[in-house]
């Protein structure tokens, strides 16, 4: 007969510590307290954002939206240089079901291979997936728009998991919850929840592995030559609209602004895209032969993608952001009739 | 009871110097002794205390409330609210795990249990917007399906054909937006070419993350 229970016969010392560490927390007053736990939280990210940059780790995982559910594979590690004594790092995600969907990184250059597209690559630090690229850096450029608490622990992946729930301030945002694992400090599950403590979306960790060496597949990407970067310098350059967005929550910046053809629908729009530095939302505005529409929206797990025209004029709001948000946002398109002339 | 006792159940529980004639005298004394078997339980009690492996009181493994709430619920997914059926005493009995179980098969298969969550409907809204009950398809089969039959021309559209072709237009024209949306997000991600000074940038950052792992 066996008992798993104390893998150390040091239990005595753990005792005395941990009750010596009971004490001191009790002395301290109930402020100090959340002061602790938002502290906990955000030292959890600075070791979520190492984690990801400098282990290697082979990970799956599942998004869960409405009723569908997508799996990945990702894939993460550092290797050598080949050119100098730098370290690259590497990385692959890839969608497994349906069409060919994969994001291949060598440090800064980014190759998406998409059916939609010939395969292209860009410079940039991250991949852009489903799993927000601030995780990757550093988290504190929330602080203005978000709290991070500390909950608790509980069991994710038959590991032990820290919880912290990044809780938006204000009613314009939704909240995200974050399962970081105690061990490697890596995600296991991340949902997302209306402030009412609705489930919009999740993302669950289904297996993860942590190796001392680079898998087979990255060492076989770093062989590979990556698509062409190309130039979008000049398309990234601020257009100005004959219109602007009055109201956005507070902290959302705009990242850029242009006309372009929407792909499928060969639609010409005008366009504007803002981020918080977590969520993006993307305003779309142009011209239409219906001359009124009342507002329709949908969620796509928790991205809400909303549409109306008004007199002539079709304006849409996708990002993931609650309804009430994107139907202020699309009411607050002014026009700016000088520009036109100006043009 | 001796102290002796008490003594040995606190080794057992650490797995620490006990001969296999003293542990199966202790378990036989805490199977006839109410007494001794409490002790042992509090003992674990302790041990898992201090390891940090207690079940949490916040019950936040949503898995199993929506399995749970899915258990009750009918197959037709029609995304109406779903009814909290949690059960109501979500304790769970600490067992002692030999072997810790990571397949893949149980993954899945709760994975799987995640899948279906009802659509938000936003009733706190005002009336004058229309909730779409369908849902967007990210991933649209191939080619979208033509609603109309090419052959065959109805004189006049039945009211419902036309509440069916607005609603196919009204789906492609979403998913048109949604993926473009995501295009534009990818894009935006570019950073402007200047390769040496990202190159630095990143190599700064990474040493400053080294120095935080050690901290923690």
């Amino acid at each position: 007969m066996k008992f798993l229970l104390f893998k150390s016969p040091l239990i005595h010392c753990f005792l005395i510590f941990s009750f010596s560490v009971f004490t001191s927390f009790s002395a301290l007053s109930a402020t100090a307290e959340s002061d602790n736990d938002s502290n906990i939280a955000k030292l959890s990210f600075e070791r979520l954002s190492s984690a990801l940059r400098e282990l290697n780790f082979s990970t799956s995982f599942v998004v869960v939206k409405n009723n569908q559910a997508e799996p990945y594979h990702w894939l993460h590690g550092i290797a050598k240089s080949t050119t100098s004594n730098n370290q690259v790092e590497l990385e692959i995600l890839a969608l497994l079901n349906g069409p060919r969907r994969d994001i291949l990184r060598i440090d800064n250059t980014v190759s998406y291979i998409e059916p939609e597209y010939a395969p292209y690559s860009i410079t940039s630090s991250h991949i852009s997936g489903p799993i927000p690229a601030v995780f990757g850096q550093d988290i504190s450029v929330l602080e203005n728009n978000y709290h991070f608490v500390s909950v608790g622990r509980s069991r994710v992946l038959g590991r032990i998991a820290q919880l912290i729930r990044i809780v938006p301030k204000g009613t314009h945002r939704f909240g995200y919850w974050v399962w970081l694992d105690q061990q490697s400090g890596l995600l296991l599950k991340l949902a997302i929840i209306t402030r009412k403590g609705q489930l919009l979306e999740q993302t669950q960790f289904t297996h993860l592995e942590i190796t001392d060496d680079l898998s087979e597949h990255l060492k076989q990407l770093q062989l590979t030559d990556l698509p062409k970067v190309i130039d979008i310098t000049a398309k990234q350059e601020e257009t100005e609209l004959a219109w602007q967005v009055s109201w956005l929550p507070d902290g959302f910046k705009q990242i850029k602004s242009n006309r372009h053809r929407i792909n499928t629908s060969k639609q010409a729009v005008e366009f504007m895209l803002f981020n918080d530095g977590l969520v993006d939302v993307s305003v779309y505005v142009n011209p239409s032969k219906d001359k009124q529409r009342v507002i329709e929206f949908a969620y796509d797990g928790a991205t809400l993608v909303l549409n109306q025209i008004i007199n002539n004029v079709e304006v849409s709001v996708v990002g993931k952001i609650p309804a009430a948000t994107a139907k202020k946002i699309a009411n607050s398109v002014r026009f700016i009739r000088d520009v036109e002339h100006l043009n | 009871m001796s102290e002796s006792k008490f003594e040995t159940i606190s080794s057992l529980v650490d797995n620490y110097r006990v001969t296999d004639h003293e542990s199966e005298q202790a378990i036989d004394d805490m199977l006839k002794d109410e007494h001794l078997s409490t002790t042992w339980r509090h003992y674990q009690l302790i041990g898992d205390v201090i390891r940090d492996e207690i079940s949490p009181g916040l019950q936040l493994d949503l898995s199993t409330k929506i399995a749970d709430a899915l258990q009750g619920e009918p197959t037709i997914l029609a995304p109406n609210r779903v009814v909290d059926k949690v059960s109501p005493n979500t304790f769970k009995a600490k067992i002692i795990q030999l072997v810790k179980p990571f397949g893949q098969l149980a993954i899945a298969a709760s994975a799987a249990g995640l899948m279906i969550v009802g659509v938000q409907q936003n009733t706190a809204d005002n009336n004058e917007i229309i909730t779409p009950n369908q849902i967007v398809q990210t991933k649209p089969l191939a080619g979208f399906a033509n609603p109309v039959s090419f052959n065959y021309q109805q004189p006049v559209k039945t009211q419902k054909q036309a509440v069916h072709d607005q609603r196919i237009e009204q789906q492609r024209r979403f998913q048109a937006l949604l993926s473009d949306h995501q295009q534009q997000v990818k894009l935006s991600a570019a950073k402007i070419n200047e390769n040496s000074n990202t190159k630095l940038e990143s190599d700064n950052s990474l040493g400053n993350q080294s120095d935080k792992k050690i901290i923690n």
